[in-house]
């Protein structure tokens, strides 16, 4: 791989898919060829750019001049489309139903065997239903995005809240152990109604459909041999995607935000990083007070109106919690504050530039502390 | 409670456990995440997957898939050597967690025997379970396990397991969902996106929506009022900044409106919509208890006894 990768790690609401957004931008800014990533299952990508369905329907707009077809209103498609302004970036939702079929399309000559996979129930329900099949796929996706384009600088993934969003850099090694592991040609002997397993198998196999019933084990045989084609490319990507992340230019940033629960989620994310034999990059504290407030005592007591009481009460509330968790992040890692974005409420390009203004902030404050990896040669 | 992350739920959900326990009931808040949040705030060690009393009648836990998986083969089922010897393989553990949905079915399957068989197992009784549900996919995966699992062609067992869940979810007077939503761009957008799904698979509506970190009883809407110009005069280096704050709470007041708004035009939830006021705003910076207890109150007065 010669781009690098900056997967951006939080809670839920503390902005990860705008400061991924952002980053983005502003790196295609710099002149970069740059991939951005969702795979939050949320989507939460596509109001992040202003493409959202239901107050604003401004994509036609935003995409004006994209290279590639442009999908509906709020839909961000699966394959990278361009931005308009932003020449070399591309942005993709991962999709995992509509990767599976795109790849079994691509990897699947007969047509026999590629019909019987999408109709397999296994296959559908990866592909269409659980909420947990995103980031499964999306370490495959994104080996495949740098597989494709060559030429990338960098690529941003956002990911899903909480840890659920470490599936991302778990999952490789997960999937990696299950499609190399035996179960699958067990499984797919035992679709073939082979009756060569060894004494272990057959228990394996025979406890399984004691509890599930045989009809679920064929379905996953039939699965698990269909998918032998896709799989081995998948596993290629699988590997690739793993050594990526272990990659030195790697940057996991881990994004908080001013709440009480803020430091404890970060060093959730930490420890389970560590767990995994991945370094964590920087704390992104996004929505900071600037300096100035941050001293709620500071702030002088307002005259009259009870708004304007509310409203000091609030500062202060916020810059002593701001105060509190920004000592409990340093304890944790090195703490890079990013002030709230003026303009994230513009429509369109003024949306975009906003956003490219925050990513530009993001990247000074990351290259201050040298902790954005130097650009490849 | 579903909703998006970050919304509050596990504060909502606390503060629901609380209301339900004051009113007498057994009732039960379900995490499943990391780190579990419910349990420190009352000063408590983290549960873990054995619920602990936090309050009197309140308890909490945090689900466990692997611990899960011994209770239901060993405690429920009683096979302790299918356990041992296959669900506790290497193979089949790396299965079942590679394998996308599982998770999300042995979860359902553990709320399903919380609710419906501890009490003759284990002699537990809750009244009431509280889920915080996953924030992946909102929760709303949960609610559309039945019909995925249909697909499956399952036997045995887990076609057993997963009629009786299906028929729990279903029915109305044991399963409802609350949606906790933000007053910001994104996650109203999110929420009005969730409502349906979770309409869909629940074949009724939501009972109602939780906005939380309400601002809309502090801030009035106007846009430059004549105390920010004295506020910033007295602080003009702070200026921008002051503004900056102003805009997001004028902007977090405008996102409420809008889901009133569209929510007005929908099919009215069962139980509408309740503001929860910023925790921020209250007169003293309170600890995490105290925000829950006080939301607790809020909670008491729009559910119905």
């Amino acid at each position: 791989m010669t781009a690098r990768l900056h997967v951006l790690l939080g809670q839920g609401g503390v902005g990860k898919t705008t400061l991924a957004a952002a980053l983005a931008l502003a790196l295609s800014r710099e002149g970069r060829r740059v991939g951005l990533l969702g795979i939050d299952p949320a989507r939460r990508l596509q109001g992040a750019l202003g493409l959202g369905g239901c107050r604003r329907k401004t994509t036609a707009a935003v995409l004006a001049g994209a290279e590639a077809p442009v999908a509906g209103p709020g839909e961000l498609p699966e394959e990278p489309i361009a931005v308009a302004g932003f020449p070399g970036l591309g942005v993709a939702l991962l999709r995992p139903e509509q990767s599976l079929r795109r790849w079994v399309a691509e990897q699947c000559p007969d047509e026999a065997a590629r019909r019987a996979l999408v109709e397999n129930p296994f296959f559908i329900a990866l592909a269409d239903r659980m909420a947990s099949a995103a980031d499964a796929f999306a370490g495959i996706r994104v080996a495949e995005w740098a597989e494709r384009d060559p030429a990338l600088d960098d690529l941003v993934v956002d990911t899903a809240p909480g840890l659920h969003g470490l599936s991302f850099v778990a999952r490789p090694d997960q999937l990696l152990a299950f499609l190399r592991g035996r179960l699958l040609r067990w499984l797919g002997h035992f679709a073939w109604g082979r009756k060569r397993h060894g004494a272990t198998a057959r228990r394996v196999l025979g406890g399984l459909a004691d509890v599930g019933g045989a009809g679920v084990l064929l379905r996953l045989g039939e699965f698990a041999l269909l998918l032998q084609e896709v799989a081995a490319t998948m596993t290629a990507r699988l590997e690739r995607a793993r050594t990526w992340l272990r990659d030195g230019t790697t940057g996991l940033l881990l994004v908080a935000a001013p709440r009480p629960d803020a430091a404890a989620g970060v060093r959730g994310l930490a420890e389970a990083l560590r767990e995994l034999g991945l370094a964590p990059g920087a704390v992104v504290l996004n929505r900071a007070l600037p300096p100035e407030l941050a001293d709620g005592e500071a702030i002088p007591d307002p005259e009259g109106e009870g708004e304007a009481r509310a409203f000091v009460r609030y500062l202060r509330g916020f810059a002593a919690l701001q105060g509190r968790v920004r000592a409990e992040l340093s304890a944790l890692g090195r703490v890079v504050e990013i002030e709230a974005a003026e303009g994230l409420d513009s429509l369109g390009e003024a949306r975009l530039e906003a956003l490219c203004r925050l990513g530009a902030r993001m990247i000074e404050a990351l290259r201050a502390g040298a902790l954005l990896a130097p650009r490849r040669a | 409670m579903a909703g998006k992350g970050g919304a509050g739920r596990s504060s909502v959900a606390a503060a629901l456990g609380i209301c339900f326990a004051a009113r007498g009931d057994n009732a039960l808040v379900v995490e499943w995440t990391h780190p579990e949040a419910i349990a420190p705030w009352f000063g408590k060690p983290p549960a873990g997957h054995q619920a602990i009393e936090l309050v009197p009648r309140l308890w909490a836990m945090n689900y466990s898939l692997d611990e899960t998986l011994r209770e239901y083969f060993v405690g429920h089922l009683g096979m302790r050597l299918l356990h041992d010897r296959v669900i506790a393989s290497r193979h089949v553990r790396r299965l079942i967690h590679a394998a996308p949905g599982i998770a999300e079915l042995l979860f359902c399957g553990r709320l399903f025997w919380l609710a419906e068989l501890a009490r003759d197992e284990v002699g537990i009784h809750y009244d009431r379970i509280v889920i915080d549900a996953p924030a992946t996919g909102h929760g709303a995966a949960l609610f559309e396990l039945p019909s995925t699992l249909a697909a499956f062609d399952l036997g045995g067992l887990l076609r057993l397991e997963s009629t009786r869940l299906a028929r729990m979810l279903a029915d109305p007077e044991r399963t409802g969902a609350v949606v906790v939503a933000l007053p910001e761009e994104l996650a109203i957008e999110e929420t009005l996106e969730l409502l349906p799904r979770l309409e869909r698979a629940l074949g009724r509506a939501p009972l109602g929506v939780i906005v939380n970190h309400s601002v809309d009883r502090f801030v009035s809407g106007e846009e430059s009022p004549a105390w920010l110009a004295r506020l910033e005069a007295s602080r003009p280096a702070s200026s921008p900044a002051l503004r900056g704050v102003h805009v997001e709470l004028l902007g977090r007041k405008a996102r409420e409106r809008d889901l009133h708004h569209a929510l007005a035009g929908a099919e009215a939830p069962g139980l509408g919509v309740l503001s929860m006021d910023e925790a921020l705003l209250a007169p003293e910076a309170d600890g995490a208890r105290r925000i829950v207890e006080r939301m607790a109150r809020d909670l008491d007065g729009w559910l119905p006894r």
